[in-house]
């Protein structure tokens, strides 16, 4: 808690991780990420040679002019997109010639989501969305998967609004549903894209307050993308980008 | 994840209640299709109960305004019967087998009732030139012409109507049963159980039939009579000529003409085939219909759910996932209209509707069924594989 004004960037990132002890393999390690974007036009440099290491627990802010490439580096680290060079590790483990399957099951039991605009299917109660990743969860049972996603709502505050649908609540309700969604699988840790981004400034730091929470007392590690100076001073560390590239 | 997409369909029932009526309504069609097309199929390769190959038919019309005295028409036969080439010879009415025209009735025996009942008039050579198979009693002969009643030769069906099965129908009365009030009603005497016939074409089912004796040497005179003659294979116009000059040299005041029971069988073939054919047009039409909008809902709601199945593959989707569940709506969607469809379907064999059999019908219904699955399947699965290779990242940016 005394850190949380540190703004530093881990220039540690690089070292070499020669036989450290369990506790201390990073969640996430990126080495030399390159990310190009080709269309028929034109060729987007959207990461270039980015190294970043997020430790256990950390909750890290990303911040950074619009179109500098926050959102593309959190989908790599997401395993949702491939980078066009360098490697990712999760817990160590180089994820480079992951099958789809393999990637897939990484996300479902390692990694939450919380998006900007929420995300949840609109077709779907609040519970009924809670559950979705643990759809994917093989053998995990209907009454297993209730369970968890009841816990995890109580967690956000919203254990009355179960059985609404998104269009039902507000922003800041949704985006509760959309944190209780990403926590329902238990995951080490939490990327959030502007999390805060589509909210006022009091929901906003609703939002904020619960995260901080959720990073002290269950040790999730969080990275959040942020244009919001005030929330990033909040966190343990600020990488900075412009362009494609760490600045800070 | 099936109780996942129940829940998701039920959710989104606005938006699918357009793919399940297509879907109802398509295999509705099919059924209707299938049942006609398996129907005609059935009826086509049971055999026709009598021989038409060979057979000619001659129409014999005297001048306007005059008779045919009975004594000349019987001349007229044994002449032509005479000619070599001819081996069988029967005067009947005109509804011979194939034609548009038939003679219809109801016959009753008791409390039993036959319902229209195919009536024809025959002598004693007709069950022969036919060779019409006996299953019971005899064909006319001579010695029926001291009987004291009219006489008849039933059909297996007609007998199944009017008799129990253990009953013996030879010898029994039946009772022409005219609602419309033409003949006043009449007793017949069954002299034989003939198998079925299908007289009215190809993919005509057996009607119930009965062949009433012509008496002979009646007094009543005609104004045309309709012979059938059964030639020798091979014959052709020589021997239809020498018929017609045959009755043009024992009277001049009649004409005749020649017609093949083959040709008769061809002309019947083409209207009954036409609707067969026009209404195979319209099911492919409206399958195609189908299947283009099954095709068009379902590229519809991939490209407006990209963003759920962002968030699906993010949370831990894989992508042929994503495929198997856009796959599985469709199908849970497929077997909701297909149940629906078939409720409506059963109807036809419980009700017992346009006395075709339930296993046409159950036959039909395997096949739309069938048909369907596939058709939805097929439609679907261009669309899921595009849903399948959406990448997450860009799907997740749009909003
Ligand atoms: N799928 C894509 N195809 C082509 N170019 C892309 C694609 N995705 C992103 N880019 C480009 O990559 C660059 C980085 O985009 P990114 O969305 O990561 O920026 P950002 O930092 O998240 O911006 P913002 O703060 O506005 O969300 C931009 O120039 C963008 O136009
Ligand atoms: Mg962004």
């Amino acid at each position: 808690m005394e850190n949380l004004l540190a703004t530093s960037t881990d220039t540690r990132a690089q070292l070499p991780l020669n036989g450290p002890a369990a506790e201390e393999t990073p969640v996430l390690q990126l080495t030399n990420i390159e990310k190009v974007y080709q269309t028929s036009t034109i060729e987007t440099v959207a990461l270039n040679r980015v190294n970043l290491t997020i430790n256990r627990g950390e909750f890290v802010s990303i911040m950074g002019p619009s179109g500098c490439g926050k959102s593309t580096l959190l989908s790599l680290m997401g395993l949702l997109d491939e980078p066009t060079s360098g490697t990712i590790a999760v817990d160590g483990r180089l994820v480079t010639s992951f099958s789809d399957r393999e990637l897939a099951a990484i996300r479902n039991l390692k990694i939450g989501f919380v998006f900007q605009s929420y995300h949840l299917i609109n077709d779907l109660s609040v519970v009924d969305n809670v559950e979705v990743p643990l759809l994917y969860r093989p053998g995990m049972g209907g009454k297993e998967r209730r369970k968890r996603a009841l816990a995890a709502l109580d967690k956000v505050g919203l254990s009355a609004r179960t059985g609404h649908f998104p269009s039902q609540l507000s922003g800041g309700q949704r985006q509760r549903v959309a944190i209780a969604r990403a926590l329902a699988g238990g995951p080490e840790i939490i990327l959030a894209d502007e999390p805060t981004g589509n909210l006022d400034s009091v929901m906003g730091e609703e939002i904020m307050d619960l995260l901080l929470g959720l990073n002290r007392q269950d040790g999730v590690t969080i990275v959040m993308v942020t244009h919001d100076e005030h929330q990033a001073l909040k966190t343990q560390r600020v990488v900075r980008f412009f362009d494609g590239s760490q600045v800070g | 994840m099936v109780r996942h997409l129940f829940r998701l369909i039920w959710n989104r029932k606005r938006s699918n209640v357009l793919l399940l009526s297509e879907i109802f309504f398509s295999f509705v069609v099919l059924f209707g299709v299938a049942t006609l097309l398996f129907n005609f199929g059935r009826n086509y390769v049971q055999p026709f109960g009598f021989r038409h190959d060979n057979v000619w038919r001659l129409t014999i019309g005297a001048r306007q305004g005059e008779k045919m005295p009975r004594p000349q028409l019987d001349d007229v036969l044994r002449q032509v019967r005479a000619l070599p080439g001819v081996q069988e010879i029967t005067l009947t009415s005109f509804n011979t087998p194939f034609r548009f025209s038939t003679m219809n009735g109801d016959f009753a025996r008791g409390s039993k009732k036959a319902r229209g009942v195919d009536r024809y008039d025959a002598d004693d050579r007709y069950g022969p030139l036919f060779g019409l198979k006996l299953r019971e009693g005899r064909w006319f002969n001579a010695s029926d012409d001291a009987a004291t009643r009219p006489l008849a030769v039933i059909s297996q069906d007609t007998r199944e109507a009017l008799f129990g099965a253990g009953e013996t129908a030879v010898g029994k009365l039946i009772r022409s049963d005219d609602q419309f009030g033409g003949d006043a009603p009449k007793e017949y005497q069954v002299v034989g159980v003939a198998d079925k016939v299908r007289m009215s074409g190809d993919f005509a089912s057996a009607t119930p039939s009965v062949w009433m004796r012509l008496a002979p040497h009646d007094t009543t005179s005609w104004e045309s009579a309709t012979v059938l003659v059964r030639v020798a294979s091979g014959q052709g116009a020589p021997l239809q000529q020498r018929i017609v000059h045959t009755v043009a040299g024992l009277t001049r005041q009649w004409s005749t003409q020649v017609y093949a029971l083959e040709t008769d069988r061809l002309d019947k073939l083409k209207p009954t085939l036409a609707p067969l054919v026009a209404l195979a047009v319209v099911g492919i039409f409206l399958v195609v219909n189908v299947a283009l909008g099954l095709f068009g809902v379902l590229w519809y709601n991939i490209s407006q759910r990209r963003a759920e199945i962002g968030l699906r593959r993010a949370v831990g989707a894989t992508g042929a996932g994503i495929g198997r569940q856009f796959l599985g709506e469709v199908l849970v969607l497929t077997t909701l209209g297909v149940l629906a469809g078939s409720l409506l379907a059963v109807q036809f064999p419980l009700l017992g509707a346009f006395e075709i059999e339930p296993q046409v019908y159950l036959m039909a219904m395997l096949m739309a069924t069938g048909l369907i699955y596939v058709l939805a399947a097929g439609c679907a699965w261009q669309p899921s594989r595009l849903a399948a290779g959406i990448q997450p990242a860009a799907a997740l940016r749009e909003e």
